[in-house]
């Protein structure tokens, strides 16, 4: 009893002496404070997971949804149905570029606006505010404002046809791919600006003050000092950004309906249509897989990216890196 | 004192509890017959955006004369949309329990049919439902895949038929509204000009180009689907979409802008003037044209049953003109509600419960009796019901809500075309025969159930 009573503070005094995790054990980490979010994470996404894979196994449709336990195992066919349709293919590569190109697009508007609320000036927090509402607008909202604006008689034809230019159609044919991309980058960019924002806090006053004795120019001191400060925020940003946009099913199902339009027909829209609408719940599981992995390149790049990122600050990364692979 | 969090966590407990005794008592006290089984008894229903105060009200008086029936309660439960309502069925039949009583739409009943979850209607439970006799015939006939096989009662009618100004007509010299396609072209011209169009279609609609398609194909004599084979790359099937596209642009009586537009939409040009036909619509539209610029200058007419081109109904054509369109009544199989739900269906589909249920929402009855009523009562609505009692089932197959996506998707697919002032053939076979192959290949899985 006095023995486990005194234990504590012994070990509670001991971190402060020696400084860091050094003195401690791997083993006799308190592992068991995982369970219950390790639990619950096996509950939220390891089951859910499992269930999907084996969806994409079974003939899971209208047929069979009652008895769904007993639906018949068909292997790889939904994925062989999924390519052979060639509509994932496609859908691949529009989600793909939609996700790569709207990334692309808010990047640099992200940063001129944390730039140009980097000082301090009459109405900055006014401005601030502002330039995060198209973030904090729900994406239903987003989509609906947009939708509206949008039709041949909407706010956007009316404004350039007084310019003497004709809008034409944005929620129809092919130029759907780039309204799409448009609103996305309307509704997205804040996500940059927040991060730049961010980055901006940790440039040191004295690396501006040392630019501007070395007489640096407008160019040389964002090309020279703030962009290889913003270049960690940025990746993460420009990673974290694309996965979302790839992800995203509210703007095109709101903007578009469904089915989709052939050049906005994003994967999640596809796997929508396949499971919810055509119940072919066993097609749209392999759907879902199939984009899980193509969530899963940029995501290796972010994970990697980060354990970089660790490493190069300090020593302790690397044994952390090393105690964690014998832990595992 | 009871605290308000308690009084909540009561009423969740309560429906919880409601929910587990509709679907787990079945031990042994339930002896069938409404005295066995107390419900209250889950009923899901559309929520009627246009009237939801009006909607509370009848579930209100519903669950009292339900009450004064039966002696036991009723419960609503409404889904928002289509997709919301699939959801709660597909969630209801994997889990085995879930409303009661569900309303369905008469296109999604074959798929409903198909997941087996639903009470097949004998002649006992037909006689509980109030009989099959007290219905209109034609709105029966997307009860089931047969006579013996039925699982929904005809609980709602809306039938599609064509809406026109009479005052634009009387101004252009028309006398009549068009009884073939060819002659509603040249009426639409007449009516052309000066910023006004013919006719209004909602191009971008989620399900109105669909039916338009399967009424042309059907007038040519291609019923679609039929017998578990597909026949969409027939070149009645690419006639009928190149007509259903030529209104806009080959014949110009379609504001260019429909290509973008979808049902209310077009709606709203019909009841703003700026079109003086529409067809593809019905009692629905009604409450808006009553508050619009055209209240009292509009009739509805049956839309034509001569096909575009055509100077009579081809030889193997079909004057079909509106789908069984409206809403059935499904009674889940794993209720142990069953004969509190028949009550419910033979109480909401008698005359006098239909009547007042047009009068308050507009959908016309399915009760032979009721729609007499109302056809008698109402210049309006006596062409719609005309209609409706002409209308020719769709497909009735668990295949069908596919290809009604890919008939739809076509269009989807050909909207730029259509916006750019033509659909090119070769473009239009392409998509066809990609809607063929899916709508076979639908078929083809049910047909090996």
């Amino acid at each position: 009893m006095t023995e486990t009573l005194g234990a504590p503070p012994a070990s509670r005094g001991a971190p402060p002496a020696s400084g860091g995790g050094e003195v401690r054990h791997p083993g006799r980490r308190p592992l068991w404070l995982l369970l219950p979010g390790g639990l619950l994470m096996v509950v939220v996404i390891a089951v859910p997971a499992v269930m999907a894979i084996w969806m994409s196994l079974v003939a899971l449709d209208q047929y069979s949804l009652r008895d769904w336990l007993g639906a018949p195992f068909v292997g790889a066919a939904n994925y062989v149905e999924s390519f052979a349709q060639g509509r994932v293919l496609h859908a691949l590569w529009v989600s793909a570029a939609f996700g790569v190109l709207t990334t692309l697009l808010t990047l640099p508007l992200g940063v001129a606006a944390a730039l140009a609320t980097q000082t301090a000036f009459r109405g900055r927090a006014l401005a601030r505010s502002l330039f995060l509402v198209p973030y904090v607008l729900p994406s239903f909202v987003t989509a609906t404002i947009w939708r509206t604006l949008l039709q041949p008689s909407g706010a956007v034809n009316n404004v350039i046809g007084s310019l003497g230019v004709d809008g034409g159609q944005w929620l129809v044919g092919s130029r759907t791919f780039w309204t799409l991309v448009l609103v996305d980058t309307w509704a997205s960019w804040p996500f940059v600006y927040l991060l730049s924002l961010a980055g901006l806090q940790v440039i040191e006053r004295e690396a501006h003050e040392a630019a501007a004795l070395d007489g640096a120019s407008w160019w040389q001191k964002l090309r020279y000092v703030v962009l290889p400060y913003l270049r960690g925020p940025l990746a993460l940003a420009a990673i974290i950004a694309t996965l979302s946009h790839i992800n995203n099913f509210t703007l095109p199902y709101v903007l578009f309906g469904s089915p989709a339009p052939r050049p906005v027909e994003v994967l999640p829209m596809l796997t929508y249509s396949t499971s919810f609408e055509t119940f072919r719940f066993g097609l749209g599981s392999a759907m879902a897989i199939v984009s899980v992995l193509l969530i899963l390149i940029p995501l290796l790049v972010y994970l990697r990216a980060v354990r970089l990122d660790t490493g190069g600050d300090g020593a302790p990364a690397p044994r952390a890196a090393a105690a964690g692979r014998g832990v595992g | 004192m009871i605290s308000r969090r308690s009084a909540i966590a009561a009423l969740g407990t309560g429906s919880l509890l409601a929910v587990t005794a509709a679907c787990g008592s079945s031990g042994g006290a339930s002896k069938g017959g409404s005295g066995g089984s107390k419900g209250p008894v889950t009923v899901l229903v559309l929520k009627s955006a246009q009237y939801p105060d009006q909607q509370k009200k009848w579930f209100t008086d519903t669950a009292a004369a339900f009450m004064k029936e039966t002696g036991a309660s009723v419960k609503f439960q409404t889904f928002a949309s289509g997709a919301d309502e699939q959801k709660i069925i597909q969630t209801s039949v994997v889990s085995g329990q879930g409303p009661d009583v569900y309303a369905l739409g008469t296109t999604f009943t074959p798929v409903a049919y198909a997941t087996k979850a639903f009470v097949t209607l004998g002649d006992k439970e037909w006689e509980a439902v109030g009989g099959r006799d007290r219905f209109t015939p034609a709105t029966l006939s997307m009860s089931g895949p047969s006579k013996t096989e039925a699982v929904g009662v005809p609980f709602l009618s809306r039938p599609f038929a064509m809406a026109y100004n009479t005052e634009l007509f009387s101004a252009a010299g028309i006398t009549a509204p068009p009884t073939t396609w060819d002659e509603l072209v040249e009426d639409g011209k007449k009516l052309t000009g000066g910023g006004q169009h013919g006719v209004a279609i909602g191009y971008a609609d989620n399900f109105d180009p669909w039916k338009f398609v399967w009424m042309f194909a059907n007038q040519y004599g291609d019923p679609l689907v039929a017998k578990g084979k597909a026949s969409i790359d027939d070149p009645a099937v690419e006639r009928a979409y190149q007509a259903y596209f030529g209104f806009l642009t080959q014949d110009g009586i379609v504001d260019p802008d429909a290509a973008g537009w979808s049902n209310p939409q077009a709606l709203a040009s019909f009841a703003d003037g700026r079109s003086a036909m529409m067809p593809m619509t019905g009692p629905t539209a009604i409450p808006t044209l009553e508050g619009s610029a055209v209240k009292g200058k509009y009739a509805f007419a049956p839309m034509p049953t001569v096909p575009p081109g055509e100077s009579s109904l081809p030889s193997g054509g079909k004057p079909a003109t509106t789908i069984v369109s409206g809403d059935n009544i499904a009674i889940a199989d794993y209720s142990d509600n069953k004969e509190l739900a028949y009550a419910f269906v033979k109480l909401v589909t008698g005359a006098e419960q239909q009547v007042a249920y047009t009068k308050i929402f507009g959908d016309l009855p399915t009760n032979a009796a009721a729609a007499k009523e109302i056809a008698a009562g109402s210049k309006l609505l006596g062409p719609i019901l005309e209609a409706g009692a002409g209308a020719v089932p769709t497909p009735f197959t668990g295949a069908w809500s596919e290809a009604q996506l890919a008939l739809t998707n076509v269009v989807v697919q050909s909207r730029s075309d259509l916006a750019s002032g033509a659909v090119p053939p070769d473009a239009l076979k392409s998509r066809l025969a990609e809607a063929q192959a899916s709508s076979q290949q639908a078929l083809d899985r049910a047909g090996s159930q």
